[in-house]
């Protein structure tokens, strides 16, 4: 049996899982020390199903903390950030497109150094130790631990990285280092950008993870616990140590999966209606349709790999105009249930129009009395509007598609959805993102040096993906469920023509053997990659 | 017209359209010309009727391979010294600037020079849209010397070139920016406002910023938002405007080859059957072909959205999986001559076949 927990910003969902079925689900409050929130969780479900600690295979964990630490600029360190691009690049220094807030939550201390390859391996410029050395003591002078290090085509050539690394390792035996080239593929503001996050997120991740360890210690549990990342497969404690910022964008991945696994439906679209905002994403083949454009998370722009999903600012809290026709964006968010006026507070609410309208009973329906019939039936039709927009602008063409319905805010929609040819409310809609965590995946991932020359790339591709699925499936994947996730290429011009470092990482659902793949560890070695 | 710092979004969106797939990604040459228009203030258009016969005018803009940009940033200042170069060179103060291509990155770098000196813009370009070579440039193709020129590169090293026709200052340009880290600025093409009123592709900066405006207040499908882009292209120097297919890559490999990207695209529909499309590419989207069949070839414009958004995406992050419409636009009228196609035509890229305008094959 394995137990799926999800810790969100209000509540930290759990659910049981055997033979990858919903035993038991339980929502608890989270709490600010996340632990106590965890625990309450899992005492609950253990307790309601009498199962025993020793029957839990493995515990797998969805988390947007790191998420919203970055978009709420908190648990930040101090980051050095450290570039080896010159004489390229002056006047672009690391972060000079992020917004003000988060990069002084990081601290503002940028260090561009000569070197860096170019594109066919020539050095754009030496390294320099002076300046090396100069930027390591300025380091120890204020103190900063933190350091990312980017350098110009480091995907194909990290040798400046690991030089430089090295030195500052030496200087500063408990630093902590991101290298870029570990974080992504060609891009280098995004690279750099998205080591610099998750650099920002290491002392936060070693926090976070005792919390974890902590909280299965405290029950009893000793089966190993995962973390799921923005791909939707997991990773092992030490590795969400090293790179907590691949968990960014789970959240959805772990809603939109949850929504698949709770309807059976591998097409259609998901609408997790919260408080604040209704997100929208889309299933295809049982997977989240991925974005094609550059995502920003807290402003700043990564290339990490995110589900494609459209927030509608369109929640239970969702502060409604006098005559109905306006809903949203503001909110009172968690405030509703002081604020709205079925609550005996002074806002109109979009949940105080799905009480009026007769389709729930929340609160006190006697602080309507001033709100009209027409302000009711109006706002309403604009909730129903608003998502049938939105939903269109997310369908593959204009066919209806089968809609899933989860979050809390699932009651807002009363009636029925244009774009939709049949609407689901699944039960246990509410824990949809614990499911989603409980269900996560196992990636398998081979790289290999070939020349197209000797080898055709159609061969030279599917040997490589023949051995990444060959891990996957060692690691815990169920075989017939094994897909290719990325196929990366990468040209190494400057070697002999025709070499090209091919990359591909394959993903697949856990094997049912009685829950054998949870006591395999998934093969996360090396993070996401992204393609050139 | 003025581009304002306000402008550069829709600029830059509507510019990578018109780059169809190549000309680089413009976010961090975005990022540069705003911050020189926040220094320097908004730069002045002028319509190349304006320009007086006798102004002296130098085409400026970036030479290479566009996913070097990516790895390799640009250094502030870059396009200004570059000018500043080429004043040196040949002893005289240049009047207006102008742009080779409108497509992507290098319809910024004339704002950056002009900002920094103070002196116009033509609105207009040598492209239309991205193209890989200087003599495929309206103003090579009209007959304009490339030289004299100068060629600046990262590290602020120099060249100048004397050569007098442009298929070999092509040549000696990509042989010194394959061994300058793949990427150089340069200053060339010089004209007076007599040559150059023949020899351009009127108007194509403005017509960006309206492009992207269309593409940005019409967000959404692909298929929804082509009524609005019909009729906006419709009004303008191009024509047609054509969706040809909405699918997923299902491949997409390229290399830098020569000191370009140089490869291929396949594109599969959403359902399981139905016809496939395979796109070539040398740095942009060259020829669609459906099953076999060219459905649209260069000089028109073939151009690979994000089919959600409509978002147009370049060569270098076009990657398996996504999800994309292809568009077709007829190319300005320009490059129809014999002459012009000459230059510009499939065969000049190496695929054995005729140009077929867009309005001549069955839809």
């Amino acid at each position: 049996m394995r137990i799926g927990i999800d810790v969100g910003g209000t509540h930290t969902d759990a659910v049981l899982l055997a033979n990858n079925e919903v035993v038991a689900s339980t929502k608890a409050l989270t709490t600010a020390d996340v632990l106590t929130g965890i625990t309450n969780a899992l005492d609950t479900i253990l307790k309601e199903t009498g199962v025993s600690e020793d029957q839990i295979e493995a515990m797998m964990i969805g988390t947007t903390q790191f998420t919203n630490a970055v978009v709420e600029r908190r648990e930040l360190s101090t980051v050095a950030a450290v570039r080896i691009c010159l004489p390229s690049g002056a006047g672009l220094p690391p972060m000079v497109d992020w917004p003000d807030d988060i990069a002084e939550a990081l601290g503002r201390h940028t260090y561009m150094l000569t070197g860096g390859m170019q594109y066919d391996g020539w050095p754009m410029a030496p390294l320099d130790d002076a300046e090396i050395d100069a930027m390591i003591a300025d380091l120890i002078k204020l103190g900063i631990t933190n350091v990312a290090i980017a350098s110009v085509f480091s995907p194909m050539n990290a040798d400046p990285e690991e030089y430089v690394a090295a030195k500052v390792r030496a200087a500063i035996p408990d630093v902590r280092i991101t290298l870029s080239h570990a974080m992504g593929r060609l891009g280098l503001m995004e690279r750099e950008s998205a080591a610099l996050l998750n650099t920002a997120l290491l002392a936060f991740a070693d926090r976070v993870v005792d919390a974890f360890d902590d909280a299965m210690t405290t029950r009893g549990l000793k089966c190993p616990m995962f973390v799921s990342q923005n791909d939707g497969t997991l990773m092992n404690s030490s590795f969400v140590k090293q790179f907590p910022a691949l968990t960014f964008a789970s959240g959805p991945t772990n809603s939109l999966r949850g929504a698949c696994k709770l309807t059976g439906l591998s097409d259609a679209i998901v609408v997790d209606i919260g408080g604040t905002t209704s997100d929208i994403g889309v299933l295809e083949g049982g997977f989240p349709r991925e974005s094609n454009v550059v995502i920003s998370v807290g402003g700043v722009r990564t290339n990490f790999r995110m589900p494609d999903i459209m927030a509608v600012g369109l929640g239970g809290g969702s502060i409604v105009s006098a005559d109905g026709k306006t809903i949203g964006p503001q909110s009172v968010g968690h405030r509703l249930v002081t604020e709205g006026l079925v609550f005996g507070g002074n806002t109109l609410t979009a949940t105080d129009l799905i009480v009026g309208s007769g389709a729930a009973d929340i609160g006190d329906k006697s602080g309507l009395s001033a709100v009209s019939d027409e302000t009711i039936k109006n706002g309403i039709a604009t909730i129903h509007q608003m998502l049938d927009r939105a939903i269109d602008m997310m369908k593959p063409n204009s066919d209806p598609v089968p809609i899933i319905l989860v979050g809390g805010g699932a009651v807002l929609v009363t009636g029925n959805l244009k774009a939709a040819s049949i609407l689901h409310r699944p039960e246990n809609a509410g824990v949809a993102n614990a499911i989603g965590a409980a269900i996560a995946q196992i990636g398998g991932e081979s790289e290999r040096l070939v020349s197209y020359s000797t080898l055709p790339r159609d061969e030279a591709i599917k040997a490589v993906t023949d051995e990444a699925v060959g891990r996957a499936v060692e690691a815990g994947a169920d075989a017939s469920t094994v897909r290719v996730a990325e196929i990366d290429e990468t040209a190494i011009p400057y070697m002999d023509e025709g070499n090209t470092r091919v990359r591909v990482k394959v993903i697949g659902d856990i094997a049912v053997l009685g829950d054998k793949a949870a006591t395999a560890t998934p093969n996360n070695t090396t993070p996401v990659q992204e393609q050139n | 017209m003025q581009i304002t710092v306000e402008d550069l979004d829709d600029l830059s969106l509507g510019a990578v359209f018109l780059a169809t797939g190549g000309g680089g990604d413009p976010y961090v040459p975005q990022l540069l010309t705003a911050e020189a228009l926040k220094k320097y203030g908004p730069v002045e258009l002028i319509a190349p009727e304006d320009l007086a016969d006798d102004a002296h005018v130098v085409s400026i803009g970036g030479v290479g391979a566009p996913t070097v940009s990516l790895e390799m940033l640009p250094s502030l200042g870059e396009a200004v010294r570059t000018l500043e170069a080429y004043e040196n060179h040949v002893g005289r103060k240049v009047d207006a600037v102008v742009s080779f291509e409108i497509g992507g990155g290098n319809s910024l770098i004339p704002l950056m020079a002009a900002a920094g000196r103070g002196i116009l813009v033509v609105d207009g370009d040598g492209m239309g849209r991205a193209l890989p070579e200087a003599q495929m440039m309206t103003y090579a193709i009209a007959g304009v010397c490339p030289t004299p020129a100068i060629a600046y590169d990262y590290a602020g090293n120099i060249t100048t070139f004397t050569t007098k026709d442009t298929p070999t200052y092509e040549r000696h340009i990509r042989a010194l920016s394959m061994v300058s880290g793949g990427m150089l600025t340069t200053a060339e093409h010089p004209m007076t406002g007599a040559q150059l009123k023949p020899a351009i592709i009127p108007g194509t900066v403005s017509f960006s910023v309206a492009l992207g405006r269309t593409l940005r207040e019409n967000r959404g499908r692909a298929d929804q938002m082509l009524p609005a882009l019909q009729k906006l292209f419709a009004a303008s120097v191009y024509g047609a405007c054509r969706m040809l297919f909405a699918g997923k890559i299902s491949d997409k490999a390229t290399r830098i080859i020569g000191g370009y990207d140089i490869g291929e695209a396949t594109l599969t529909p959403f359902g399981e059957d139905g016809s496939s499309m395979v796109i070539n590419i040398k740095n942009e989207y060259l020829v669609a072909k459906l099953d076999g069949k060219v459905v649209a070839s260069v000089p028109d414009l073939i151009v690979i959205v994000d089919y959600e958004s409509g978002t147009p995406i370049n060569a270098e992050r076009l990657r398996y999986g996504q999800r994309v419409a292809v568009f077709a636009v007829g190319c300005p009228d320009f490059f129809r001559t014999p002459h012009a196609l000459k230059a510009v035509e499939p065969r000049a890229f190496g695929f054995d076949m005729d140009f077929v305008p867009l309005e001549q094959i069955g839809a």
